[in-house]
């Protein structure tokens, strides 16, 4: 009895917690119109969110095309098929990999930095101080945020990409002697415009679900300083699901408009 | 401010490049699509495309030319691909050009290739023109004869089975000869009489040899025979005469059967003399009484000698027979 009545609440609570965000969300898009824009606080998140992730994606990237060509490297040598790396990894890393990679090392940074600040915030009462105040604290702390992940993660995980690839051709020149030109030209041979578009249209969404979970839940922080690390956590688990659920629901679209 | 505008030069620094990145991986992936280039449009009917689609690429003697733009049926068998070719390239397509869709390596994509035609002809392609298509044996038709060729090889294989069951269980020719340790020993001695056979026939025709090659062809009889195309003549001519007199005696053999026949068969004087005994005693007496007659005949002969009238002839012949005897 008290097991089923433990599985309602919890289900209730989630449905209650996804019709908030969807509140959250619809708030967002109605605040995003409307003046005054905060254009300053906007290029601040961008620097915080874009700038400052480059590094740890640039790093992440490049390994990430260093480690992908060095495993595959022996299975495809195994069928005589080296020549056919470029293709494979410029096409793996420019539709999956590389935006999902780069999208929840961002969830783990960005994701958990906004539910730690907002929740502090919130904890700390300068959000109601705002509230009070006269300000827009949802303008200012919460639009900006999410309009900055959504802009920058697609320009991170194109460089995360570009930055994956040189590191995939480092190993392919220094392994296999091939050419950065042939490297290259065998990349752009075997993409296509229904492998880069999905996958950058897939990254504004990745960005808009980790900014908008991270400020969800910094927003609505509650119990203290113990709710701003449970925000901050809950944070990048919520965003790493939806991450996934948001590339299924990308590739079963794209599967229907490019039939890839 | 001053920090503001720092942020600004970070954030659009940070814009700019990824912005850059992204158009620069779209313009080269693009070019690689020829999208950006000016082309011209070609079509080609196939009957089957093999897995065709648009976007695969297009060459001329090997080099990536263009892309599939469209596929379409245009009736129940027919399916006429639409080819976005460079334009700078339509200039060494000729109209009687050959497509024919290839695959890309073996695991690759497919490609549709064209190939030029007939050297003479020199006017090229112009945009909306069909060049005609030649359909190359497709995977399923290969897998089709694969599968009837797997059947007659599984057939073959049980048949190839049926006999080597039979073989080893010594039946047949061949399953006696490889199993009957008898069979085996008599060929073996036959092979070694063979053998010495072949190593007489061997010595033989040295010797024959030697010997044809002592023949005096000038003067000994068999050289005269092989060489002597008078002689020749002259034994063809024997041999017609005695194939003549063969055909006599065989005429006369005929004959003589014939009437030993009749002698057999009782007619005939001489079956009268042979088979009839009274005649034969008559015969015998009559000759007892000639032998009796000539001995008395013979006394006769002898009292004439020594008659008067008869001794001067007897004498006189005596004296002629003593004259010519020396």
């Amino acid at each position: 009895m008290a097991k089923s009545t433990s599985i309602k609440t919890r289900s209730e609570s989630f449905f209650t917690e996804i019709g908030d965000m969807a509140l959250f969300s619809g708030r967002f898009f109605k605040e995003v119109f409307s003046q005054p824009f905060e254009f300053k606080e906007l290029l601040r998140q961008s620097y915080n969110i874009g700038n400052r992730s480059l590094l740890l994606v640039g790093v992440t990237g490049f390994i990430l095309g260093l480690v992908f060509t060095l495993q595959s490297r022996p299975t495809l040598m195994e069928f005589g098929a080296e020549s056919w790396m470029p293709s494979m990894v410029g096409i793996s890393i420019v539709r999956e990999i590389g935006p999902v990679i780069i999208a929840l090392i961002c969830a783990g940074r960005i994701g958990s930095g906004i539910g730690a600040e907002l929740g502090s915030m919130r904890v700390t009462e300068q959000i109601d101080a705002m509230e009070v105040s006269g300000n827009n604290p949802f303008k200012y702390l919460v639009v900006t945020r999410i309009l900055a992940t959504t802009l920058m993660l697609p320009l991170l995980i194109i460089m995360g990409d570009v930055i994956a690839l040189f590191g995939s051709a480092i190993i392919e020149n220094l392994k296999g002697h091939v050419s950065y030109m042939l490297y290259f030209n065998q990349v752009f041979d075997a993409l296509s415009f229904s492998d880069i578009i999905p996958a950058t249209v897939k990254s504004v969404f990745f960005g808009f679900a980790i900014g908008l979970v991270g400020c969800y839940k910094g927003y609505n922080c509650s119990k203290g300083t113990v709710g701003v690390g449970e925000a901050s956590n809950s944070a990048v688990v919520y965003t790493s699901m939806l991450l996934f659920v948001i590339d299924f629901i990308a590739v079963f679209v794209t599967d229907i408009f490019f039939e890839i | 401010m001053g920090k503001s505008n720092s942020y600004k030069a970070k954030v659009g620094l940070f814009v700019v490049i990824g912005t850059v990145l992204l158009i620069a991986i779209l313009y080269f992936v693009g070019m690689r699509q020829h999208i950006f280039s000016s082309n011209i449009q070609l079509y080609s009917i196939f009957e089957n495309v093999n897995g065709l689609q648009t976007g695969n690429n297009v060459r001329y003697s090997g080099i990536d030319v263009g892309t599939v733009s469209k596929i379409e049926m245009i009736d129940e068998r027919n399916i006429r691909i639409q080819l976005m070719v460079e334009d700078k390239i339509s200039r060494f397509i000729k109209k009687d050009a050959i497509t024919f869709i290839g695959s890309d390596g073996l695991v690759g994509s497919m490609v549709v290739n064209i190939v030029p035609g007939n050297e003479q002809n020199t006017t090229s392609v112009s945009s909306g023109d069909t060049i005609q298509s030649y359909s190359k044996v497709g995977t399923d038709d290969m897998l089709s004869t694969l599968s009837t060729t797997n059947e007659n090889a599984a057939l073959l294989t049980e048949d190839l089975l049926k006999i080597t069951q039979k073989i080893l269980q010594g039946k047949g020719t061949l399953g006696t000869l490889l199993s009957d340790t008898l069979l085996a020993r008599d060929i073996r001695q036959s092979l070694i009489a063979l053998k010495n056979a072949t190593q007489s026939t061997s010595t033989l025709v040295t010797r024959v040899n030697a010997i044809i090659e002592q023949v005096n062809y000038n003067e000994s009889t068999a050289a005269v025979l092989l060489s002597d195309t008078i002689s020749a003549s002259q034994m063809k001519a024997v041999f017609f005469n005695l194939e003549k007199s063969s055909k006599g005696i065989n005429s006369v053999t005929q004959n003589l059967e014939e009437y030993l026949t009749e002698i057999k068969s009782g007619k005939g004087t001489f079956n009268h003399f042979t088979q009839d005994e009274a005649l034969s005693k008559n015969i015998d007496s009559t000759m007892v009484n000639i032998k009796e007659a000539a001995e008395k005949l013979n006394a006769n002969m002898e009292a004439l000698k020594h008659n008067f009238l008869f001794r001067r002839y007897f004498k006189k012949q005596e004296r002629q027979q003593k004259r010519e005897a020396d």
